[in-house]
């Protein structure tokens, strides 16, 4: 189990990460949500120990990681940190090596997962050659031949396409049922959604949401009411509590401040041509932009 | 973390040597060393011009100075190119039968200045040849003058001796003054610049490899694993194993290419060894060399670890190779100048700044061994350069490190010394 405790990182005068917690149990999957330079990179850097925190901790089963650590984590960076010149093969045992595992284990290993991934026939290609899909899986089978007990993912999707993106969910998946703590990062919330039981939403470096993703969503005031059929939209908009009302893939989604709306709206349409009606929680991408841009605002 | 420090270090030194670049270069380089040093033979074998014997056609209207002036030929032309008949034919009938290759040379003699000669060639004469046979020819009108003048036969043998000089230097340090400028000019450039070149190669791999690592994103992956410390040495060590090879390799290039020329019976070499050894042992260099060697090699070793940690320390702060490029210009001219001031101790003889300069980490390694062997300095002041030497890598592995440790993980586009302040900062 990893803990966050109360870290905090100071840069001059700048508070990159302010007073954050979090624990990510095993076979738990943990998002880290925030906009660009909130303060996630930092975070992530002080979990593999590469930066001192200027307080709080961090421990990985009860103990601090440092060097004697390493060896249980993997990480996937949102750039790809490939050597491009060197061949698949090169790089893996490269980075398998760093993580403490013989060759011979590596190339072993090595080859259950070309498979798995599809990309046998590339292990000896120079990581250049290859597309940025291809780099992107390089990286992934780098970051977890070693079978580490923490996996950090700082956008483990960019360039796939979804045949790949699918691949990749099921080898997250099975890490989780393996019982390995992930803690994972992007900017495509759906995906988040997706894979995340617990998140946290850092602002300037300050959880400005966190918890559980469903209790999150249910304790959000803010509703979605999605309807489809003949409406009065500037009646509806007269409502108030009614904040706005769109047209998204032939049906109207009208977002109201608060559940008690929902009848006031029903009210008014209720003797109209209407085929759904359909009260729902809003995404986490709403929650994110609300939750951030509130924060600026 | 051994097991890891070992591994970096294997495949850092890997890197470079299974490079076909390595192999590239190598075979560049020993092709140009073998032909270097063999460049006479080269040459002659391909003859030209310069391979024709010239034929000297002496008329001597004097009948007394042939035998003189072909003695005095004798020993100027020592590469024996010239060959000197005395012709009794007319002089027009010699020029008409003269040839591409051949001289004419009119002994006469004359009242006032006992000789008097003409020159005739069909084109313009080497001026090599030109300069033996006014020597000869003055040396000639010389003897000829004592013989006109009755000097005595054994006055005469003794004036046409060599000067005989017993040379006397009262300091002990300055025991051969003379002889080691004949060394420095012609011995240590050669020597010292296949060291400016290590050196050139040793901030370049090092930089290169860590700015590689860097821009590619790599670093994060590699410093989670392996501490900043451990990677920076990993780097030097084998950047430095890497130009210990380099360094064997080129020796072995030069002995191939001695034996190669040994083996040729080349008639001449571009450099004279055997006048260069006659130099160092006349200069009693030679029993110093149990001395020399060892605290040179000390010094190189030492200095070439300093010039990889600046270069390993400076490629942190950069994101990318341009900048890289433009921080290693002052490590390049720092070393430069070491090189040309080497060159000019032999001229600056006792020069008090040179002698200051000999103290400074980088400068040391090139002007501290050239002093002591021109006796500008002694064995005491090699060691407080060593000493100074040591201290300061000392000081660069505490601070450097330190900025090491930011600057790896420093990937803004702000001023790269500003960074390199801040991330100093950072760590105090």
């Amino acid at each position: 189990m990893l803990e966050v405790k109360n870290i905090v990182k100071k840069y001059g005068n700048n508070l990159a990460v302010n007073d954050l917690s979090f624990t990510v149990a095993n076979g738990e999957i943990f998002g880290l949500l925030g906009e660009n330079g909130a303060g996630k990179t930092t975070t992530f850097r002080i979990i593999m120990g590469l930066l001192e925190p200027n307080a709080g901790e961090v421990l990985l089963d009860g103990e601090k990681i440092d060097y004697s650590k390493s060896d249980s984590i993997g990480f996937v960076t949102e750039e790809r940190s490939l050597l491009t010149k060197l061949t698949v093969q090169e790089q893996i045992e490269f980075y398998g090596t760093l993580k403490g595992l013989e060759k011979k284990e590596i190339d072993k290993l090595l080859d259950k997962w070309l498979e798995k991934f599809e990309i046998t026939s590339y292990k000896n290609r120079k990581i250049k050659e290859l597309s940025k899909g291809n780099q992107q899986k390089v990286q992934f089978i780098s970051a977890v031949i070693h079978h580490p007990k923490l996996l950090i993912l700082d956008e483990p999707f960019t360039g796939l396409d979804p045949i790949n993106v699918k691949l990749l969910k099921e080898a997250i998946i099975e890490l989780k049922n393996e019982g390995c703590s992930i803690i994972f990062s992007s900017h495509q919330m759906e995906y988040i959604e997706d894979f995340c039981e617990k998140l946290i939403i850092l602002v300037k470096g300050k959880a400005i949401l966190d918890g559980n993703l469903q209790e999150i969503k249910e304790s959000y005031a803010k509703k979605n009411i999605l309807i489809k059929g003949d409406i009065d939209i500037d009646e509806l908009k007269s409502i108030d509590g009614v904040l706005s009302i769109d047209k998204e893939k032939g049906e109207y989604v009208v977002k109201i401040a608060d559940i008690s709306i929902a009848k006031k709206v029903f009210a008014k349409i209720k003797d109209k041509n209407i085929t759904k009606y359909d009260v729902v929680e809003p995404s986490l991408n709403e929650i994110f932009i609300e939750s951030v841009g509130g924060i600026h605002e | 973390m051994n097991k890891k420090f070992l591994y970096l270090t294997k495949l850092s030194l890997n890197k470079k040597i299974k490079s076909k670049w390595f192999y590239v270069t190598n075979i560049i380089l020993a092709i140009a060393i073998i032909a270097l040093v063999n460049i006479s033979s080269i040459i002659e074998f391909f003859g030209g011009d310069f391979d024709k014997n010239t034929n000297i056609i002496v008329v001597d209207n004097t009948n007394e100075s042939f035998e003189l002036f072909l003695n005095n030929m004798n020993i100027y032309n020592e590469d024996e190119k010239l060959s000197i008949t005395k012709s009794s034919e007319s002089l027009d009938s010699i020029k008409e039968n003269i040839e591409d290759n051949d001289l004419i040379i009119i002994l006469n003699h004359d009242d006032v200045e006992y000789l008097k000669a003409e020159i005739i060639s069909e084109n313009t004469i080497d001026s090599l040849t030109y300069q033996i046979i006014l020597q000869a020819l003055n040396s000639t009108k010389t003897t000829v003058g004592m013989i006109q003048t009755n000097i005595d036969a054994n006055i005469l043998a003794n004036l046409s001796k060599k000067i005989t000089v017993d040379r006397v230097i009262l300091s002990e340090k300055n025991s051969a003054d003379e002889n080691m400028n004949l060394v420095m000019s012609s011995v240590f450039p050669t020597l010292i610049l296949p060291f400016f070149m290590l050196i050139v190669f040793l901030v370049q791999m090092v930089g290169g490899e860590i700015c590689e690592e860097k821009t590619t994103r790599s670093m994060e992956i590699i410093i989670s694993n392996v501490s900043p410390k451990t990677h920076l040495i990993s780097k030097i060590l084998a950047s430095n194993v890497f130009v210990l090879i380099q360094s064997i390799l080129l020796i072995l290039y030069v002995l191939i290419a001695f034996g190669i020329s040994k083996y040729m019976g080349a008639s001449s070499e571009l450099v004279d060894l055997s006048s260069i050894i006659d130099a160092l042992k006349t200069s009693g260099i030679m029993d110093k060399l149990y001395i020399i060697i060892p605290i040179t090699l000390l010094m190189i070793i030492i200095s070439f670890v300093a010039y990889s940690l600046v270069a390993g320390i400076l490629a942190s702060m950069t994101v990318n190779i341009e900048d890289f490029n433009q921080l290693q210009t002052p490590i390049m001219l720092i070393s430069m100048a070491g090189y040309y001031l080497s060159i000019m101790a032999a001229m600056f003889d006792g020069s008090i700044f040179i002698r200051i300069i000999s103290y400074l980490p980088f400068l040391s390694v090139f002007i501290s061994p050239t002093l002591f062997v021109l006796g500008q300095i002694t064995i005491f002041d090699m060691i407080i350069s060593v000493t100074v030497l040591i201290l300061f890598v000392y000081i660069l592995l505490k601070l450097g490190l330190k900025v090491y440790k930011v600057g790896i993980l420093n990937y803004s586009s702000g001023n790269v010394w500003k960074k390199f302040a801040n991330a100093f900062k950072k760590n105090e």
